[in-house]
């Protein structure tokens, strides 16, 4: 079982490293947002204040940070669950390919959001 | 006449124990007139002798050297010989075989699996200049014997490998054991097989199955904290398939 | 299942029952994750649908998930940062304080942002 496993799993100790950098760094910045978004002005979440948010350059970087991690820790979160199983064993390929299409995805989706406001 | 402390006396215990024959599984309850001192294996021998011959569980030293007679006991992996019927302080004791291994009957487990993971490790000095016509000593440090020490006490029961969520949920996975007893050698100075053993610890049944529930700290009777051995193992092996990778660039 | 077992803690340590709840509560954030991306579509359809979507999820009733979605959010920060700091190899001699300490920071941050969100939603 072991010969193939070597050579192409770089991923993985990236997978892991990233898992726990993200980690950190979501740590921060939901705190943040959740501040923003609850904690701070009454009014935050009202149409033109998003609106505003979005348009706001230094915004714009952090949600597109936030936006990167979140997607990475989640679904690859969901892929460790998944390769913890059976199932996972027998299909470890398809479940690599079909995460990283859904990061992709969740990602390209929400820059899209992003640079229409 | 004297003045007996009751604690001492001992009294009636029920075991409760989970068997199985081979196409179904039951409980049986048996009652064990347990002393001070005496422990669950003892108590196991005694139902065997008086009960039930075919009452079957593994055991071999009777004292905690083997690793042969570790089952669930009142829902914790323990070592039968090492645990005390009357410091269990119930009247009624439950006994189960381990968890996460096949049964085979009543308390006996197959280990095939769980020794074969332990050898795919290569859990053993490897050296490029093995000569054993002229065998050379081989200097160490106290300091370096300390480092690895405590992982080398280990005595392969399977308690930690019986109750890991990830060994649970895929049978293929390496388990605690196995990984402690490859950093182990992997941090002996006296070591140059870090390479070889990777290969196996780098793998989808390695490192990478490691979510640190702890678990198998927390059980094993050695206490020699395999979850720390997995932690600093996968460090380890992120650092040399990085550079590996690097390498090959 | 077999995938049960990740949740069997009868006899087990609350090391064990931490990763249980982890695994749980990073499922729930995924499911919302995706319910808090599909969401902001509605900003593409224009002021009034939007404020109408606010206008029903940001209310007294809603205020019960919203708290206990928060509670699910820093029990699996907190729990997670304690994972990354061992992960790392780091403070494990001391992981049983650390542990302990884990729990109250939650309780504690749980109870101050939904004493916060109550204030923002009810007003007091
Ligand atoms: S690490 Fe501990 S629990 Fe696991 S097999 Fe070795 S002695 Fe038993
Ligand atoms: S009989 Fe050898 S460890 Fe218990």
């Amino acid at each position: 079982m072991a010969e193939e496993l070597h050579t192409r799993k770089v991923l993985e100790p990236l997978g892991w490293i990233l898992q726990l950098l993200t980690g950190l760094l979501l740590a921060i910045l939901i705190t943040f947002h959740f501040f923003e978004t609850h904690l701070i002005a009454h009014d935050a979440l009202a149409f033109e204040n998003v609106i505003a948010r979005l348009t706001d350059p230094a915004h714009k970087v952090m949600y597109g940070l936030l936006l990167a991690s979140v997607s990475f820790h989640a679904f690859n979160g969901l892929r460790a669950i998944l390769l913890d199983t059976e199932f996972g064993a027998r299909n470890t390929k398809a479940i690599n390919i079909l995460i990283v299409l859904v990061i992709l995805g969740a990602f390209i989706y929400g820059l899209g959001l992003l640079f229409t406001f | 006449m004297e003045n007996k402390d009751k604690s001492n006396m001992g009294r009636d215990v029920i075991f409760r124990i989970k068997r199985f024959d081979g196409e179904k599984s039951y409980w049986s309850d048996f009652v064990v007139p347990a002393q001070k001192g005496m422990t669950v294996l003892e108590g196991l021998y005694y139902i065997k002798g008086t009960y039930d011959g075919s009452l079957s569980f593994r055991a071999s030293c009777r004292m905690g050297i083997c690793g042969s007679c570790a089952m669930k006991i009142n829902d914790k992996p323990r070592l039968a010989c090492e645990t005390q019927i009357l410091q269990l302080n119930s009247s009624k004791i439950k006994i189960e075989p381990l968890d996460n291994f096949r049964v085979l009957k009543d308390l006996i487990t197959d280990f095939e699996g769980f020794f074969a993971k332990h050898e795919a490790v290569k859990p053993y000095l490897i050296r490029k200049d093995d000569n054993y016509a002229e065998p050379v000593e081989l200097i160490q440090k106290p300091e370096e014997l300390h480092a690895y020490y405590d992982f080398t006490l280990c005595i392969k029961c399977g308690a930690c490998f019986s109750v890991c969520p990830a060994a649970a949920t895929r049978d293929d996975y390496l388990g605690p054991a196995a990984m402690a007893a490859a950093y182990r050698f992997n941090i002996d100075t006296r070591d140059e097989g870090r390479d070889e053993r990777m290969f196996m610890v780098c793998s989808d049944v390695g490192v990478w199955r490691c979510h640190f529930a702890a678990e198998c700290s927390e059980v094993c009777p050695k206490n020699i904290e395999p979850a720390k051995a997995i932690q600093k193992l996968r460090f380890q092996a992120a650092v040399h398939m990085i550079k590996k990778a690097l390498k090959r660039w | 299942m077999d995938l049960l077992k990740w949740f069997e803690v009868r006899g087990k340590s609350l090391f064990y029952i931490s990763y249980s709840l982890h695994r749980i509560t990073g499922l729930i954030l995924v499911l919302y994750l995706v319910m808090h991306l599909s969401y902001l579509t509605s900003l593409r359809f224009g002021e009034e649908i939007y404020e109408s979507f606010i206008a029903t999820t940001v209310t007294p009733t809603f205020l019960i998930f919203d708290i206990l979605l928060v509670l699910v959010g820093v029990y699996h920060g907190v729990n997670g940062l304690r994972l990354i700091l061992h992960e790392f190899g780091l403070a494990y001699d001391v992981r049983r304080p650390i542990l302990y300490l884990s729990y109250f920071l939650v309780l504690v941050l749980w109870l101050y942002a939904s004493y916060k969100l109550y204030v923002f939603i009810v007003g007091v």
